[in-house]
């Protein structure tokens, strides 16, 4: 055994860590020694320094506070985890379905106020006639004007507007 | 025993005024008959008269055009975009019930107008040939049928049918 670990024997003969057989024999040695026996008296000094100057501290909370926070810390996380897997309650129901359905009723109601309130170009959709498209490429637009006097069939077509030689020459 | 009797004077009289009555009643009715059949047949016999009008809708000024007539002008602008509008050519049909008649407008382009009784006309619009539509309505005097299209981007045209009252 070397010295250094002579040295932390005695100093685990000062803590009480060592057993009842080993405690003997350093302390035997320690009668033989006077180097080992002035280290002995001086941790002893020292040790009963640090107790004496130690002040005791009391906890602000008790040993148990720190477990019982992160028991309930880890309960919370359960929780929340149990929270996301449950299938939607009322209110979700209401927050996924009801809203979105009330924001596109609104729009529906937006537009259609919108719709009103277009300006009026005294224009009817009239029913009384009856219109043959002999061309199905045409587009045809049919409508009256608000006072009924002037029916309207807009095709996007044009027409050649050249007048006839014939005619012009008869005209 | 049967015994001859003179008849009653008074009888008589009542007889002969039932008569009287009877054929100046008839009478008129004949008169009457006459005059609405007659007056019937002449309203069935008056055709009517329509008038076709070829018309340029655009935005530009174009010399050497007539322009069309303030009231048809203030119809078309009402409703399109186009402020100038040309008279470019005009057929003015008389049609019989029953009746077609047919206008050239321009070189490719005919309509075919027909009476077809109680104010309602059927006009079809041929180009180059193809029918390319055909309207029936109801078209009384003062108002007017207008059949259009795009000729452009800056143009259009228009045929304006109206009725003479």
């Amino acid at each position: 055994m070397n010295e250094n670990e002579i040295q932390l024997k005695v100093q685990a003969l000062v803590d009480g860590e060592l057993t009842g057989r080993e405690a003997e024999e350093l302390l035997s040695r320690l009668e033989s020694d006077a180097g080992l026996k002035a280290l002995h008296t001086r941790l002893t000094v020292v040790r009963g320094l640090m107790a004496d100057a130690e002040l005791p501290r009391r906890l602000p909370e008790s040993g148990d506070f720190h477990w019982s926070q992160i028991s309930k810390a880890i309960e919370r996380e359960e929780r929340q985890a149990k929270h996301m897997a449950r299938p939607a309650s009322g209110a979700n129901w209401l927050r996924r379905w009801v809203l979105p359905l009330a924001g596109i009723a609104c729009l529906v109601l937006v537009l259609s106020l919108q719709q009103t309130t277009m300006p009026d170009l005294e224009i009817l959709l009239s029913s009384d006639h009856e219109l043959e498209l002999s061309i199905e490429d045409i587009d045809v637009m049919t409508f009256n004007t608000g006072d009924d006097n002037m029916s309207v069939v807009w095709l996007d077509y044009s027409i050649d507007l050249q007048q006839d030689g014939i005619d012009l020459w008869l005209d | 025993m049967i015994k001859a009797g003179k008849p009653s004077t008074k009888h008589r009289v009542v007889i002969n005024f039932s008569l009287s009555n009877l054929i100046s009643r008839f009478t008129f009715l004949v008169a009457l008959l006459v005059f609405v059949g007659g007056g019937f047949v002449v309203a069935q016999a008056d055709p009517i008269t329509v008038q076709a009008r070829l018309v340029l809708g655009t935005s530009t000024e174009q010399k050497g055009k007539t322009e069309v007539s303030n009231a048809i002008r203030k119809r078309l602008a009402k409703v399109f975009k186009w402020m100038k509008y040309y008279e470019l050519r005009s057929r003015r049909m008389g049609i019989v019930d029953g009746a077609t008649k047919t206008a050239k407008l321009s070189k490719t382009t005919k309509i075919e107008v027909s009476n077809q009784k109680n104010g309602r006309i059927a006009v079809s619009l041929f180009s180059e040939g193809k029918m390319l539509v055909q309207k029936n309505q109801l078209l009384k005097p003062g108002s007017c049928m207008v059949l259009a299209g795009g000729s452009g981007t800056d143009s259009a045209w228009f045929i304006v049918l109206s009725k003479d009252k």
